[in-house]
């Protein structure tokens, strides 16, 4: 995405008031809830520095840990295959679906399949591809984008589910959240009786034992991994933890982040496919390490970003994101997390995003695993300073020099004091000629009648 | 997707990446001292290189000595747990009055030796059910599963007092479906199976060589908040969880 593209989805963002307003509603909802749950915990600090040990630990020692859980995971069952980048993650998981003639694939939530674009390949080569979560149903009957990592219709309320319900499974209208979701369990019944191929994220893979997590509430996630008789797991390489014993500090956090539940309502460990003597599960159980530049990642001087267990909380505690909500960012992973993640994995097409942070230090102060994602904001924009706008860098380098010229500051100030008008409310959202730039995204307050140097030549001074 | 700013290539085979990961990382290797990479700070006073505790037993939940049965009762009436107590010898009564109160006439019998409801607590619930006129199913095929069952019973392998949690496993015995499908379920717990959290649970030495296929740590009932953050039970999973302590 270009900056331009980012300014454009920015305003877009903005301008939906009804959007803005049930970000707001829902992220502090969801800030209180976190914070009320950590409070309960006994040990919660001492957790998260636990948490965040585990998870350096395992940045600082995948290479051992992954071939341990590939060995693991294959003696207990599994096949497992490696996915360089997104192409080849699609390229394999339509293959082994196109070679079993699977016809109806059912999927749980799973931000990494929607980092790899998944569905459309799948849907390409002739697979019917059902989203089961009720948010990601919702998206997926909008033909929209998840907007937050853990709840995708953030930006949705009742009257906009209650729409696409209507339009695409010709029910009854209710704005009733309780018949709408069982509008939705009706349909993704019948589904769940038929799949045959389902296709999940993971939240933990154990290496000790080559078990893979899946944290759930729905249970829609259970029925994707019990119903089908394939079952692909898509697990980015950095997912991993070490040993049984420290999955319960993860688990102890995970919920507790991202919902202010103690826990989900399913925590589902898979050992291996149907064992010969179980009476039902997938006979197939297929998982898909992706790199798509994580090893890149790792590699460089930013890797602190790999600890991410994707709970959300920075999402609901950062500012920015609650104004502009999920969309603006226009990339998979919004946020904070998003602004560090996507233009490393992205690439300069998400450049801009670091400086969608006002470094407050709430995502900080909101992880589970104590990433400093104010830290990283700041040293990738170190890295892209050089592709700021040519307008903006101009403009900062025409600022300085006027700084340094009082004379012509005092003129500056006057001059725009003059020209820039408000919207009645002390804020301007259309700055005149090349300040409209700067307010094409941004609300500039509208200056003070009289600047602190003159406040202070008349007033002040005297009464020092 | 711009792959411009990429190095050059992705490593190709999982062989690739672990060499990659390996030069990246050469402490992970063993013995190179380098200290923290530019951007990756300190976590309090262990660095990534420090073992890790052998377990987290520390940081535990529910003091040992804590009453279980009572931190288990509130956490799990907290998620939405309907919690029963009863008599060792006096539990058919009161499973019957939860399938009554739950309007259940064809109930999935699930026994496990493993649990604490075994073959011969079936039997007992079995003629129990059909004295009262309900239709006790054992093994149900799929399509009864999912449209002829109202709810089942079954026995769990553990339970975790601090969150209210129920613990089943797979096998010979134990279906995927069972937990999971009805729209209604009462599970038979016994107290000493009650552990106090999640790090007891997993600190049991036995559990990595034992894991079965799946095992689900259930907390409450299904649910979902996906609209407006309102809460709503019964999604895919069962709506009514009920646990009876016996
Ligand atoms: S960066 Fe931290 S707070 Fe944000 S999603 Fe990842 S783990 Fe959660």
């Amino acid at each position: 995405m270009s900056v331009a593209d980012f300014r454009e989805q920015l305003a877009a963002g903005t301008r939906a008031a009804r959007v803005v307003a049930a970000v707001h509603q829902a992220t502090w909802r969801k800030v209180a809830q976190r914070e009320a749950a950590l409070a309960a915990l006994p040990h919660a600090g001492a957790l998260r520095d636990r948490a965040a040990q585990i998870r350096a630990h395992v940045v600082a020692h995948l290479p051992d840990y992954l071939e341990q859980f590939v060995a693991q995971a294959t003696a207990r069952g599994a096949q497992v295959h490696f996915a360089p980048d997104a192409d080849a993650a699609v390229r394999l998981i339509t293959a082994l679906a196109v070679q079993r003639g699977l016809r109806l694939a059912v999927k749980g939530k799973s931000m990494t399949s929607e980092e790899i674009h998944l569905n459309a390949a799948l849907e390409r080569a002739g697979l019917r591809v059902v989203e089961t979560d009720l948010g990601e149903f919702i998206v997926q009957l909008d033909r929209d984008r998840p907007s937050h990592i853990i709840t995708p219709i953030i930006h949705k309320d009742r009257r906009q589910v209650a729409e696409a319900l209507v339009r695409e499974l010709g029910c009854r209208y209710t704005e009733d959240p309780t018949e709408l979701s069982l509008i939705a369990r009706r349909h993704l019944r019948e589904i769940f009786r038929r799949c045959d191929l389902g296709i999940t994220g993971v939240n933990f893979a154990v290496a000790e034992t080559g078990t893979l997590v899946l944290c759930t509430n729905e249970g829609n996630g259970r029925m994707c991994v019990s119903r089908p008789r394939v079952h692909v797991a898509l697990l980015g390489i950095e997912k991993i933890i070490p040993r049984l014993v420290d999955l319960p500090v993860l688990l102890k956090l995970i919920a507790r982040s991202s919902t202010g539940q103690a826990l989900g309502a399913y925590t589902t460990l898979i050992t291996g496919p149907k064992r010969p003597d179980d009476s039902d599960g997938p006979a197939e159980l297929h998982i898909v390490l992706l790199d798509n530049g994580r090893s890149t990642i790792l590699a460089g001087p930013h890797r602190e970003v790999l600890r991410c267990i994707r709970c959300g909380a920075c999402l609901n505690a950062c500012p920015v994101y609650r104004n502009v909500g999920g969309h603006a960012y226009a990339s998979v992973y919004p946020g904070p997390i998003g602004s560090v993640l996507s233009p490393l994995l992205d690439g300069p097409s998400h450049a801009d995003l670091p400086r969608a942070s006002s470094l407050c230090g709430a995502c900080l102060e909101a992880c589970p695993v104590k990433i400093d994602i104010p830290h990283l904001l700041v040293a990738l924009r170190a890295e892209h300073r050089a592709r700021r706008p040519l307008s903006r860098r101009i403009g900062l380098r025409l600022w300085a020099w006027a700084m340094q010229r009082p004379w012509l500051y005092r003129l500056g100030q006057r001059v725009l004091r003059r020209i820039v008008r408000d919207d009645g409310d002390g804020f301007a959202r259309h700055g005149p000629g090349p300040l409209g730039l700067w307010t094409a995204g941004r609300d500039l307050r509208r200056p003070p009648a009289r600047s602190f140097r003159e406040l202070w030549h008349t007033e002040l001074r005297d009464e020092r | 997707m711009n792959a411009d700013s990429r190095p050059p290539a992705p490593p190709a085979t999982f062989d690739a990446l672990l060499a990659r990961l390996r030069a990246a990382a050469p402490r992970a290797a063993g013995g190179d001292a380098r200290g923290a990479a530019p951007g990756e700070r300190a976590v309090s006073a262990d660095s990534p290189d420090a073992p890790l505790p052998g377990d987290h037993l520390d940081l535990r939940a529910v003091p040992p000595d804590a009453d279980r049965v009572a931190v288990f009762t509130a956490a799990a009436t907290a998620v939405g747990v309907t919690v029963h107590r009863a008599a060792r010898q006096a539990w058919v009564p009161v499973v019957l009055a939860v399938l009554e109160k739950l309007g259940a006439r064809r109930i999935l019998l699930e026994a496990a030796d493993h649990t604490a409801f075994r073959a011969a607590e079936a039997e007992a619930l079995a003629a129990a059910l059909r004295a009262a006129g309900r239709e006790p199913l054992v093994r149900p095929d799929d399509d009864t599963l999912f449209d002829g069952v109202d709810a089942a019973v079954a026995g769990v392998t553990a339970a975790l007092a601090e969150t209210g949690t129920l613990v089943t496993a797979t096998g010979p015995q134990t279906a995927r479906g069972t937990s999971l499908v009805p729209p209604a379920l009462v599970a038979l717990v016994d107290p000493a199976q009650i552990v106090g959290d999640l790090l007891e649970y997993f600190a049991d030495p036995r559990l990595g060589a034992t894991l079965p296929a799946n095992v689900n740590l259930i907390t409450g009932p299904s649910k979902t908040a996906d609209i407006e953050g309102v809460l709503v039970t019964g999604v895919h999973g069962p709506g009514h969880v009920h646990c009876v302590l016996c």
